[in-house]
């Protein structure tokens, strides 16, 4: 489903080149849940851009879906992220001006949906978050974890094959965290892939496969030593 | 898609009401002051005879010379000799002399006191090359003017005050204390530019009272009530002696259907002109015009300084209301960044986003237009407090002005947008949502 | 404050800062420029006439007969008289118009009767010995016309008279030693006219662009008007009865002799109703350039408040962390000034530059004047403060943003 090989992002300022990923390889197959670690700065983030189609990478390749992407333009990338791929952000990225209904509606409105479809996956999206009853509501009326379930449904309404999430409970609490994460494990027995960037060790634990990153690059946790230290600094730091 | 667009931008507009407004307004008062100086500058400036304004020519001789002629270019009218010659030549298919005048005309009522009315001396050509309707009768024909009758066209307007708007041809009427056949009466007509007189007079003024045969007046010594200029030293001593001066007075006009027949009228004028010299008469070689009705308007700067400088600085100020709109649909587009690149993560392509907010400031540009509507409205009604009364009454909102109002809002609304969508179609997908 | 700091802030919001120098540079070269046209057309409707205006009105008084010239001449005579008898009116002239009256009368004038070239140009009035007294102008030098010098004047006669009365303008304009008194001069006639006396101020009855250069140039002769169209009269009232005089005078003309009109524009006019036919297009185009300029500056400081206001809610946390930092409410007010006079600053520059340019274009094209100088320094004093005072209120709001903004996530 999604493979990198030999992947590398490289930032450049006008002084230094920074590796953001360097020789990056991950294999996701059809239908796995894996749980992306590590810590702070390590190319987590990158990783994620970059398999979601946000941002371009420097050498290597990336076929997502048997598809080598780095050669395509900018329209055909938006056309896969719009029907491909499923977003769940930390932020929630709800757009404030819009309602529940209206902000599930997005992405389906890019995919030049008719009318009665787009309505009639919104509200199945919503059924499935629990949030029906609150299609009218906008963002700012809703918790934080009904926010996130709105994030899930807009995500869920276009029915990806790929789901990538960045710390989708970063902003929750405990409660509310539980049942996010319940909703994605729903998501993936229903055949959905899953790639979700945590720092969380008990929310890694949940899924399939763990894969841990430091310093733009996928590591065996237990043959690399750098990884403790490193990785318990930066939750420490994470927590305190 | 179109209308989710449209739907997303007035959703946008009513976010943020003050920005909105200013928008409005900045394209609201620009559009507006360019369509009331453009509607005056219309007026002045449209053509007054469009089916035949390339076809009417009048002709110029520089009777002055190259000292004292208005700097190169000859006189706007003829002098008696110089008309008087043109007319016998007849070089032309239809070809006519003017010049205004103004006469008494008494009331049906003996006892009334007279009133003024002004007309012109024209000859029988002049109704059928300017296209002149009639209510009544004709215009008379071209033997009349030989005859030296005392033929008379009335206007609509002064048999209405004459005669109660009753069919007047065959009648008499007396002014100047000397009695007139009516031959014909008149449609409504007159011309804005009046091109055919605007040599001496602003052009807009109201529509004249009648149209008497031009040999006639001649006789009677009718003085002509408009502009007489003349060069050098005055040495007449009355009528006769004045009509064989260097007085130019009299308004030429020709009507010459081709191309060539106008080449060769040219040719005409210069073989005249030429003949002059050689007879002693002018001291300096040919130099006439033969220019059709918006060269001569041009000629004669028909179009009041005023109405053109008021136009050029309403555009500067329209331009300045545009750069302050593409400044603030910059602003209002980058505020939300952060929107424009979560809809790019889910899937938006740049060439939506841009069409997004070209559609938003389109919406901004219809409102705009609707307010520049009123202000237009508003500010015709106060037309008359800024340029001449005659001048004012001509502009008017009509549904051209309209739709243009509208069509020249929106338009100026996305171009004004071009460049802020372009930056909000730049923004890259966003993984996380920043202000920045 | 450090300017460096902040024009490497601008540097990062290039559109934005370029858009509003632009418009800044815009609005100073259109300001100044309808400010300018604006004083030009307001001296110009403040030019003197030097007559007694608030006592004065004009007829035009169209013959309803067609008269020979010694009728006529009989006829005027008597409506003069009939004039000056009324007790409301103190003296009455016929004449060819009068000041502001629009078009008229004008001749060239020469030195030499010869010369094809001409010297200037006059403004000619003709009036009989009443002219002076009736208008109420003012002999500074010389004497009045006496009755036998008044010759009447038929139809197309160009009569030359040998003595004439002209204003200090055209006088000192012809006779730059101040000795006209007594020098003669021709117009468009090879027998010369004498200068006999000198009036303080006449305006020409011509007010448009042409008659600019020769501004009250004007001469008088004594002649009467004897022509089969009509003649114009003069009338002055006794003072505080004008519009006793004004009632009279067509009732006591028409119950001498019913055979004449007065048109409805001219026939029976006071100066105010002049003035105001006269002005009309300079007092428009100095509404319409006052209605733009206002409306431009509002514009222009709504444009600035927009944009700054955008800025301030852009940059809330890097304010933020600048008073965390230990800036005061002062220097984030003084930082946004700052920032808005170094934008004015370059835009008063560019707008200099195309003020002078469509000045330059002005002059070519309509013959307005050169902008003064004046005028540009003041657009951008006006300028610079539109752009501070709009500035201002943003600026007071970032100034107000509490240091906690920056603990806040972006």
């Amino acid at each position: 489903m999604l493979k990198m090989t030999h992947l590398s992002k490289v930032y450049r300022t006008e002084v230094v080149e920074t590796y953001a990923l360097r020789d990056f390889n991950i294999d996701v197959k059809e239908g796995e849940f894996v749980a992306v670690t590590g810590p702070s700065g390590s190319g987590k983030t990158t990783f994620l851009t970059i398999a979601g189609l946000l941002e371009t990478f420097t050498g290597g390749e990336y076929h997502l879906d048997g598809i080598e992407v780095s050669q395509l333009d900018d329209n055909a990338r938006s056309k896969i992220r719009n029907e491909k791929i499923g977003f769940i952000f930390q932020a929630f990225n709800l757009i404030p001006d819009l309602n529940v209904f209206d902000n599930v509606e997005v992405p389906l409105r890019y995919r030049g949906m008719k009318a009665a479809e787009r309505k009639e996956r919104i509200m199945n999206a919503l059924d499935r978050v629990g949030l029906a009853s609150r299609a009218k509501h906008y963002p700012a009326e809703l918790s934080g974890g009904q926010q996130q379930r709105v994030a899930i449904a807009r995500a869920l309404a276009g029915t990806p094959r790929l789901l990538l999430a960045d710390e989708p409970t970063g902003n929750l609490d405990t409660q509310m965290a539980r049942g996010v994460l319940e909703l994605l494990e729903e998501i993936h027995r229903e055949g959905a892939t899953i790639v979700m960037v945590t720092h969380d060790p008990e929310l890694a634990a949940r899924a399939q496969r763990n894969v841990h990153i430091i310093d733009g690059q996928v590591v065996d946790l237990a043959e690399d030593p750098r990884f403790h230290t490193a990785y318990t600094a930066a939750a420490g730091q994470i927590r305190g | 898609m179109y209308a989710y667009y449209l739907q997303l931008g007035l959703r946008s507009l009513r976010r943020n009401p003050m920005l909105t407004a200013l928008m409005m307004m900045a394209i609201g008062f620009g559009v507006a002051a360019s369509m009331i100086t453009y509607s005056v500058f219309r007026a002045v400036s449209d053509d007054p005879i469009p089916n035949k304004s390339s076809q009417l020519f009048a002709p110029q001789i520089d009777s002055w010379g190259p000292q004292q002629n208005e700097k190169g270019e000859p006189p706007g009218a003829l002098n008696y000799v110089d008309a008087m010659a043109l007319m016998r030549a007849h070089k032309a298919s239809r070809q006519t002399l003017i010049y205004p005048v103004m006469l008494s005309a008494l009331g049906r009522d003996a006892d009334s006191v007279p009133s003024s009315a002004s007309g012109y001396a024209v000859t029988g050509d002049f109704f059928p090359m300017f296209e002149v309707p009639f209510l009544y009768g004709s215009g008379w024909n071209t033997s009349e003017d030989d005859h030296r009758a005392a033929d008379v066209v009335l206007t609509k307007e002064f048999n209405q005050r004459m005669f109660g708007g009753a069919n007047s041809v065959g009648k008499e009427i007396v002014l100047g204390g000397n009695a007139y056949r009516i031959v014909g009466v008149a449609q409504h007509w007159n011309p804005a530019p009046r091109f055919y007189a605007v040599w001496g007079e602003d052009g807009f003024s109201e529509s004249p009272d009648f149209y008497v045969l031009l040999n006639r007046m001649l006789d009677l010594h009718v003085d002509s009530s408009g502009r007489n200029s003349c060069r050098g030293n005055l040495a007449f001593t009355g009528w006769d002696q004045w009509l064989q001066s260097n007085c130019v007075w009299l308004m030429p006009w020709v009507e010459l259907n081709t191309r060539s027949d106008a080449e060769q009228y040219r040719q005409f004028l210069t073989s005249y002109a030429a003949d002059q010299q050689h007879a002693g008469r002018f001291g300096w070689p040919a130099n006439i015009r033969l220019l059709d009705v918006m060269a001569f308007m041009t000629q004669q700067n028909v179009v009041p300084p005023e109405s053109r400088i008021s136009l050029i600085v309403a555009l500067c100020f329209f331009v300045i209301c545009l750069v302050n709109t593409i400044g603030l649909l910059l602003a209002k587009f980058m505020r939300r960044a952060g929107e424009i690149g979560v809809r790019r993560a889910l899937g938006a392509t740049r060439r939506e986003i841009y069409t997004q907010y070209l559609l938003e400031a389109a919406s901004v540009g219809i409102a705009g237009g609707v307010l520049g509507l009123l202000l237009t409205a508003v500010g015709m009604s106060g037309v008359s407090l800024l340029f001449d009364q005659e001048i004012a009454q001509l502009a008017h909102l009509d549904l051209s002005l309209v739709a243009l109002t509208l069509l020249v809002s929106v338009l100026a609304a996305v171009a004004a947008a071009f460049y802020p969508a372009w930056r909000a179609a730049q923004v890259q997908p966003a993984w996380q949502l920043k202000s920045n | 404050m450090q300017i460096k700091p902040i024009l490497s802030a601008l540097r990062r919001h290039k559109a934005g800062t370029v858009l509003i120098a632009l418009q800044i540079a815009l609005t100073l070269a259109i300001v100044c420029n309808a400010l300018y046209i604006i004083h030009q057309r307001l001296a110009h409707i403040a030019e003197p006439t030097g007559v007694d205006e608030p006592n004065l009105f004009a007829m035009a008084n169209l013959w309803g007969e067609q008269y020979t010239k010694e009728q006529a001449a009989a006829k005027v005579q008597q409506d003069l008289a009939t004039l000056r008898q009324l007790p409301s009116v103190a003296d009455a002239t016929p004449t060819d118009g009068y000041p502001l009256r629009g078009g008229g009368w004008d001749n060239f004038i020469t030195m030499k009767p010869d010369q094809t070239a001409k010297t200037t140009d006059a403004s000619v009035y003709v009036g009989d010995e009443h002219f002076l007294r009736t208008l109420g102008l003012k002999l500074i030098a010389g004497r009045d016309f006496n009755a036998g010098e008044v010759q009447n004047m038929g139809l197309r006669e160009s009569t030359i008279p040998p003595v004439t009365i002209i204003s200090k303008t055209l006088a000192d304009r012809l006779f730059p030693n101040g000795d006209a008194l007594g020098k003669s001069f021709y117009s468009m006639s090879s027998t010369p006219t004498t200068i006999i006396g000198i009036v303080d101020t006449l305006h020409r009855q011509d007010v448009s662009t042409w008659s600019a250069p020769y501004t009250g140039q004007s001469l008088i002769w004594p002649l009467r008007l004897a022509q089969p169209l009509g003649v114009f009269y003069v009338v002055r009232a006794k003072p505080g009865q004008l519009a006793d005089a004004m009632r009279e005078a067509p009732k006591a003309l028409y119950a001498e002799n019913r055979m004449r009109m007065f048109p409805a524009k001219d026939g029976l006019v006071n100066y105010q109703q002049i003035r105001e036919e006269a002005f009309e297009r300079d007092r428009g185009m100095a509404i319409l350039m006052g209605i733009i300029c206002a409306v431009l500056l509002a514009i222009t400081a709504a444009g600035i408040v927009g944009l700054t206001s955008f800025w301030v809610g852009q940059r809330r946390r890097q304010i933020g962390v600048r008073r965390a930092l230990g800036a005061t409410h002062r220097d984030i007010l003084h930082y946004f000034l700052t920032e808005n006079l170094l934008i004015s600053l370059g835009g008063i520059a560019i707008g200099t530059l195309l003020a002078f340019g469509l000045n330059l274009w002005l002059v070519k094209t309509f013959s307005l004047g050169f902008l003064p100088l004046t005028y540009v320094l003041g657009g951008m004093v006006t300028l610079v403060l539109l752009g501070q005072g709009a500035v201002f209120a943003p600026a007071l709001r970032a100034s107000r943003v509490p240091p906690i903004e920056a603990t806040r996530p972006a």
